[in-house]
């Protein structure tokens, strides 16, 4: 990046591309270190048909410590133009974000992406087959895309698409909506001949919904807060309603108004946490009172960056009695009960 | 970054206001369940906005032809056109209409917003009275506006009364209701339709064919302002230009049932200065209405912007705000979160009609890019799709 485009986007923003330009997911987090969740599923690394993890639910819990840094930084008196530009943040704060930030990098939390292995477990019982290409999962670059680094995104594209095609698959399963999306939709639009059939999760077990029997462990008032990408992106609306209606012991309660295409943004859309921290803090809140008002006890949602900001905005409106769960989750114990 | 800095001390400013909050949430609300009413009733609206699409989209290609056409028109109807390249040239036109010392009642026009023009005209020794509520009550506060429709958006009921107890020299308790402060504009304003030298006006939509400016309202204060004094201006941005009279109606309804409007109070219909043949069927200028009829078609930028694949679409925009009410970021910050449009539409005016591409880049980064402003509006105008194209083109430039 030229030194005029770095003083125009954003640093938080910058330095999500960087990452991504240099070490290849949102994180910078090295080769080694990737795809540990999957330890021990036995899936195989190769096959027509592929589950594409994405960086978001690997790096949950460490995006949400960077995450809680950043939004005390942003109230801070020097906040405003530091977020996220941590190697050059002065140790004046009082707090050592940088030895902060390698500890959360360093730290191996198995708790860490719950939601993938539980929508392996799930698709394995739909009788899916499929294969994971772990360290070798190439990053989908979105947020290069919409940072406006589309030479970049292309780049990065194109490289993904020939290690993809490398492997020989046909098929991919998503599972973070915007990695969905790109898979789906933008890399199309760089990529002559494109042929890779993508669809995701709630796609693939709606499809195969009535072959199974879904029994929650207990009755419960739930709602659905549908993610900007999966909503309004990629038109998957009708899927997840249906899983969930399809599931015993939930009975699906919808936001006034804001459902389906009106469901309001959980203020994580595009970058924008990494640039407006402390806004985004404001916006999740609104949104989880919205999500609150419906009187359900789980919000299901299908997106690593809408369940860290609505499990933020609960926590903003300290309320402690209403859960954030992934829609994998959900299946996941509807499907051992 | 030091645009970027005060814009985002700006937004979080607004963010930690209560009375943005509570006021937007509460437009928020009766604007969806208006606008759910005004197309249940006249469900036809949803057909013809797809209409309104392909002529807004045609016209935008043909902006500088339709220009020269109504120019025309205007001037066989006895009035006068002029085309302006840029915003200085149509602020030195309307100078030199309007000279000095004059007083001016103006109706709200977006376009006089953009480019600054009540703050020039007093700026050249005229007094200017703002006659729209919400632009009345900006002016009066020293404001600027917060939303396209409802400039006053962010301002609850209790500082209106405080600030109406300032200028009008009569006490307004808190508590006064609605209707009063109301009423105590117009007895304010009332007379000065009748004492002002030049109303001024923008438009909503303009038919090339018949030259006739559509001017859509509910106050009743843009009838007083272009009917009352003897001279009338226009201040038009080109992309309100459509070729034919039928294609205004199509537009000027989609508009204002948008804005949330079943049936608005008033629709005026000008084409030319008053007139008369009712001595002798000689055709005599100046009857009732103004004598002199100036329309003023701006260009600044917007031809340049038609040539944009992507951004063009800015220019299919309505300004009906009914995207305003469905953005997440302008629910807490109101019209902070933009320039001198707000929002999507207004990141794209900054960076091809302002010139900015600080301020742009600003805007374009505070979006959420969560696409829910396209699902409301009437032209469907990609917002989404827009900001990303104007965050490459700032990546890209050098």
């Amino acid at each position: 990046m030229s030194k005029k485009t770095k003083e125009l986007i954003p640093p938080g923003l910058a330095y999500l591309a960087d990452n991504i330009i240099s070490g290849h997911n949102i994180l910078g987090v090295p080769k080694e270190q990737q795809a540990k969740w999957s330890k021990g599923l036995d899936l195989p690394r190769k096959g027509e048909t592929i589950f594409f993890a994405g960086c978001g639910y690997q790096y949950s819990s460490e995006l949400e410590s960077l995450m809680s840094l950043i939004r005390k930084m942003d109230k801070s008196v020097i906040g405003s133009e530091t977020p996220m530009r941590l190697a050059a943040l002065p140790k004046k704060l009082g707090i050592d974000a940088a030895g902060i930030y390698r500890k959360i990098m360093a730290k191996s939390n198995d708790a860490d992406a719950q939601t993938l292995r539980d929508a392996v477990g799930v698709l394995k019982s739909f009788g899916i087959n499929f294969g994971y290409l772990a360290e070798e999962e190439p990053c989908c670059g979105a947020p290069l895309y919409f940072a406006g680094l589309q030479k970049e995104f292309a780049k990065n594209a194109r490289e993904a698409y020939e290690t993809l095609k490398s492997r020989g698959l046909k098929r991919i399963i998503g599972i973070v909506p915007s990695c969905t999306y790109a898979l789906r939709d933008l890399f199309p639009l760089f990529i002559d001949g494109y042929d890779i059939e993508v669809k995701h999760f709630s796609e693939v077990i709606a499809e195969n919904i009535s072959s199974k029997k879904l029994k929650f462990p207990e009755e419960v008032k739930v709602t659905y807060h549908d993610p900007c990408q999966l909503a309004r992106f990629l038109g998957l609306i009708e899927e997840p309603r249906q899983i969930l209606r399809a599931i015993e012991g939930i009975e699906l309660v919808e936001a006034e108004w804001t459902n389906g295409e009106w469901s309001t943004c959980c203020g994580g859309g595009g970058g924008f946490e990494a640039v407006f921290p402390e806004l985004s803090q404001v916006l999740a809140t609104n949104r989880a009172r919205e999500m609150t008002a419906t009187g359900a006890r789980i919000i299901v949602t299908q997106c690593p960056g809408c369940i860290m900001q609505l499990k933020e905005g609960l926590k903003e409106l300290k309320n402690g009695d209403v859960k954030v769960l992934d829609l994998a989750q959900v299946l996941a114990m509807a499907t051992e009960a | 970054m030091s645009v970027f800095k005060d814009y985002k001390k700006e937004i979080m400013d607004a963010t930690h206001n209560d009375r943005i909050r509570v006021a937007l949430s509460r437009a928020i609300t009766s604007y969806r369940k208006n606008v759910d009413n005004a197309l249940k009733r006249f469900p036809h609206t949803i057909k013809m906005a797809e209409e309104v699409r392909e002529i807004k989209a045609k016209a935008a290609g043909d902006m500088e032809k339709l220009a020269q056409q109504a120019c025309e028109v205007i001037e066989e109807n006895n009035g006068k056109a002029y085309i302006a390249k840029t915003s200085q040239e149509a602020l030195d036109i309307i100078t030199g209409l309007v000279g000095k010392d004059k007083l001016i009642v103006k109706g709200k026009s977006m376009t006089g917003e953009e480019i600054g023009l009540r703050e020039h005209l007093e700026e050249h020794g005229n007094e200017v009275y703002e006659t729209d509520l919400g632009e009345f009550i900006i002016q009066k506060l020293g404001s600027r506006p917060m939303h396209i429709l409802s400039p006053a958006i962010h301002v609850p009921r209790e500082d209106v009364a405080r600030l109406f107890s300032q200028i009008m020299k009569k006490d307004f308790p808190p508590e006064s209701d609605i209707a009063t402060l109301v009423g105590a504009a117009r007895d304010f304003l009332r007379e000065k339709y009748f004492q002002a030298d030049i109303g001024m006006s923008g438009a909503n939509v303009v038919s090339a064919d018949t030259g006739t400016l559509f001017m859509i309202e509910n106050e009743g204060n843009i009838r007083l302002a272009t009917g009352a004094p003897p001279v009338h201006i226009a201040l038009i941005g080109m992309e309100k230009l459509v070729p034919t009279l039928g294609d205004a109606f199509k537009v000027a309804e989609v508009s204002w049932r948008y804005a949330n409007y079943t049936i608005p109070a008033y629709v005026s219909m000008v084409s030319g200065p008053s007139k008369t043949g009712d001595i002798e069927k000689v055709t005599t200028y100046g009857a009732h209405g103004p004598k002199e009829f100036h329309v003023i078609f701006m260009d600044d930028g917007r031809t340049e912007l038609a040539k944009h694949p992507v951004l063009r679409q800015a220019l299919y925009c309505l300004r009906c705000g009914g995207c305003l009410y469905e953005c997440p970021v302008f629910a807490v910050t109101a019209g902070h979160f933009g320039d001198r449009y707000f929002a999507g539409v207004g990141a794209v005016w900054a960076a091809m009609v302002s010139k900015d591409m600080e301020k742009a880049a600003s805007i374009a980064y505070t979006c959420l890019t969560c696409g829910r402003c396209k699902v409301r509006c009437p032209m469907k105008i990609d917002v989404p799709e827009m900001i990303t194209e104007l965050r490459k083109l700032i990546a890209e430039s050098k």
